[in-house]
């Protein structure tokens, strides 16, 4: 025992130096680009490719950690969370293109609006159990994608319609730079977040109706406020991301606010990572953009996959992401997590279990 | 009244479509307990062959169909065996992730293979039909709806009469009291998915000789199957048939509201499905388990 506990020691401080090197060297990395920097002959580290990558891979990380409050701690396979990113993006867009609101004063209502949003759906929804929950809440996500795209008011789109939202160039210097910070904070924001709610009365409530949501209602929690707040505050992180990628990004549509494939990934790296806990989402979500980016080609370190050619490089890669999907689910079914944790080892008996407790 | 008369016609015979999307999918997520968001890559391969079939052997695509389910129902037994049957323990969500993994898989290697064109099937009687005064209806809709309440009355046979077909019954309602009267459970499982994956490709056939087909078409078929089931409610075949004729209708109408009503047809169709998932979660028809 003594030995494992040490073991489980070691491999906590290896992870643990490991992220803080990744996580200085990617809040460091994007000052090279200042211009002091530059004039000083500093090396350039990060280009304009590796700040749109970054910035991509911090709003997952807001992503997987919001899910990880609904779909994680408390138990409820929410599959529509996107529809908070899109209402989220949606609402600044608006408010800067249609109003002409500052982008610093309109972000704040991008999570005000999902909330509210995840309110009012999450009342009638929260009541449904496993699968049909699951099922209602993609529904929500469609129903209002279409929505978002189709509504009209005298023949004239509200929302700017099929041909997307243009919202003005936010004037500041740095762009990269700043929208990267801008989303590592609304990153940092969800993993206090969650961090706070794991320590919190509404986080032992949570974790007690997904264990048991009878028993926890029978020894007093409130278990619709507490669903509703779960999936409101998951609401709210996403939309922030959401209301920051449209300013980000200048232009929104249905495809890129409401892909339904959003969903699907960052339910992914929350498992990849381990679901419930504070670092496990955010960790997942980096290694598997990380990946599908790096399958897609778009990391300045690539390998070419042998036997395939150029043009059907993007289909491999998504072949290649089903089969690890495919592979995950079936042999890593806790998360990588789970071996840096120290308390298990990736070895084969490890996959022989996890094949035998699931299998039939 | 003869616009209104047209309108529930074309949306009976859309809804025969949708029928045939939707029973194999009722069947594996009401015995399997698995969402199969693989459903419509599936329903897309049966959608290929018969269009492979109608170019290169010139075979008509109504007789192409049982070439499509038989094809898909080895694949679906193998799939299960090989693959989903691994996980059947693990939570739910597993098993969305599993069958999501399946679909990208499925649909980039056909992607692979035909390219992303639109590829469609037209025989030379597609687009006819008869007249009744003004009224008309169509041949080929009017033949899938044919075929689609075949495929389901078939599937309530097996289901109902036959060995096979009770030993899915049994797992259904309790797995492990089936596994102890002696079913062989991976086997049992294997030829339930099997058979909706045989459902999806006979879906697959009717859809192509309708629309267009290209590889990524599948997911709307995922979610029209999701519609269907859910308004007829899980756990009989019947109750399917109803939900899919319903959806036909909910589609006809919504897109006939004046003022571009066609691009929200979408959108009440999931509207609804929510609506009915938490007003009466076993559907319209469904039996709650």
């Amino acid at each position: 025992m003594i030995a494992r506990a040490d073991t489980h020691r070691r491999w906590r401080r290896i992870f643990l130096i490991l992220g803080v090197i990744v996580g200085a060297y990617a809040l460091l990395a994007p000052l090279t680009s200042l211009d002091i920097a530059q004039s000083a002959g500093v090396p350039l580290l990060a280009d304009r490719l590796w700040f749109r990558i970054a910035t991509f891979i911090a709003m997952f990380v807001v992503m997987a950690t919001a899910w990880n409050i609904i779909g994680g701690i408390t138990g409820y396979a929410a599959f529509g969370n996107v529809a908070f990113f899109g209402i989220g993006a949606y609402t600044t867009g608006m408010l800067i293109s249609k109003a002409r609101w500052p982008f610093l004063a309109a972000l704040p209502v991008a999570p005000v609006m999902s909330t509210a949003f995840a309110t009012v759906v999450g009342l009638p929804l929260l009541r449904l159990r496993g699968h049909y929950f699951a099922v209602a809440s993609l529904g929500v996500g469609v129903a209002v994608g279409e929505l978002v795209q189709n509504v009209e008011y005298r023949g004239q789109p509200i929302f700017g319609g099929a041909s997307g939202l243009f919202l003005p160039i936010y004037a500041v210097d740095n762009r990269g730079l700043f929208f990267f910070y801008l989303m590592v904070l609304a990153a940092a924001i969800s993993i206090a977040v969650t961090w706070w709610v794991l320590r919190s009365r509404l986080g032992y409530g949570l974790i007690a109706i997904r264990e048991n949501e009878e028993a926890a209602a029978v020894i007093g929690v409130n278990t619709t406020a507490y669903k509703v707040a779960a999936f409101a505050l998951a609401a709210a992180l996403t939309g922030l991301a959401g209301g920051i990628f449209s300013q980000w990004n200048v232009f929104i549509n249905q495809d890129n606010t409401f892909p339904i494939e959003y969903n699907v990934q960052m339910i992914l790296m929350a498992l990849l990572g381990g679901t419930g806990t504070v670092f496990g989402p955010a960790a997942g979500a980096v290694l598997l953009q990380l990946l599908i980016q790096f399958l897609g080609g778009s990391l300045p370190i690539s390998a070419d996959i042998p036997f395939v050619s150029e043009s059907a490089r993007p289909i491999v890669a998504q072949v290649i992401l089903g089969v690890l999907l495919v592979v995950v689910v079936i042999f890593v079914p806790r998360g990588v997590i789970d071996f840096f944790g120290g308390r298990t080892r990736l070895s084969l008996a490890y996959l022989r279990r996890s094949l035998r407790e699931t299998s039939l | 009244m003869v616009d209104f008369v047209q309108l529930v016609i074309l949306g009976l015979l859309a809804g025969g479509v949708y029928v045939a999307v939707g029973v194999g999918f009722g069947l594996v997520w009401g015995v399997l307990n698995i969402v199969n968001l693989a459903h419509g890559a599936l329903v897309v391969v049966g959608g290929y062959l018969t269009w492979q079939l109608f170019t290169t052997l010139h075979l008509d695509p109504f007789l192409t169909l049982p070439v499509d389910a038989v094809a898909l129902f080895v694949f679906g037994y193998a799939l299960q065996r090989g693959v989903i049957n691994r996980i059947i323990r693990a939570p739910l969500l597993f098993t969305f992730l599993l069958t999501f993994g399946l679909n990208l898989i499925v649909v980039n290697l056909l992607l692979l293979i035909f390219g992303s064109d639109f590829r469609s099937v037209t025989p030379s009687y597609s687009g006819q039909g008869f007249e009744f005064g003004s009224i008309v209806i169509p041949y080929v809709p009017l033949i899938s709806l044919g075929v689609a309440i075949a495929l389901s009355a078939s599937l309530a046979f097996v289901l109902n009469r036959t060995r096979t077909g009770l030993a899915i019954n049994a797992i259904a309602s309790d797995r492990d009291a089936a596994q102890l009267v002696g079913i062989d459970l991976r086997h049992a499982y294997a030829v339930t998915y099997g058979l909706g994956a045989a459902c999806a490709g006979v879906a697959g056939g009717l859809i192509a000789l309708i629309q267009a087909i290209t590889p990524t078409a599948g997911e709307p078929y995922t979610l029209q199957a999701f519609v269907v089931v859910i308004l007829g409610g899980l756990g009989r075949v019947s109750a399917t048939v109803v939900g899919g004729l319903a959806f036909g209708l909910v589609e006809a109408f919504g897109q006939s509201i004046p003022g571009s009503g066609s691009v929200f047809a979408n959108a009440i169709a999931f509207g609804l499905m929510v609506l009915v998932l938490v007003t009466r979660p076993q559907g319209l028809m469904g039996r709650l388990r």
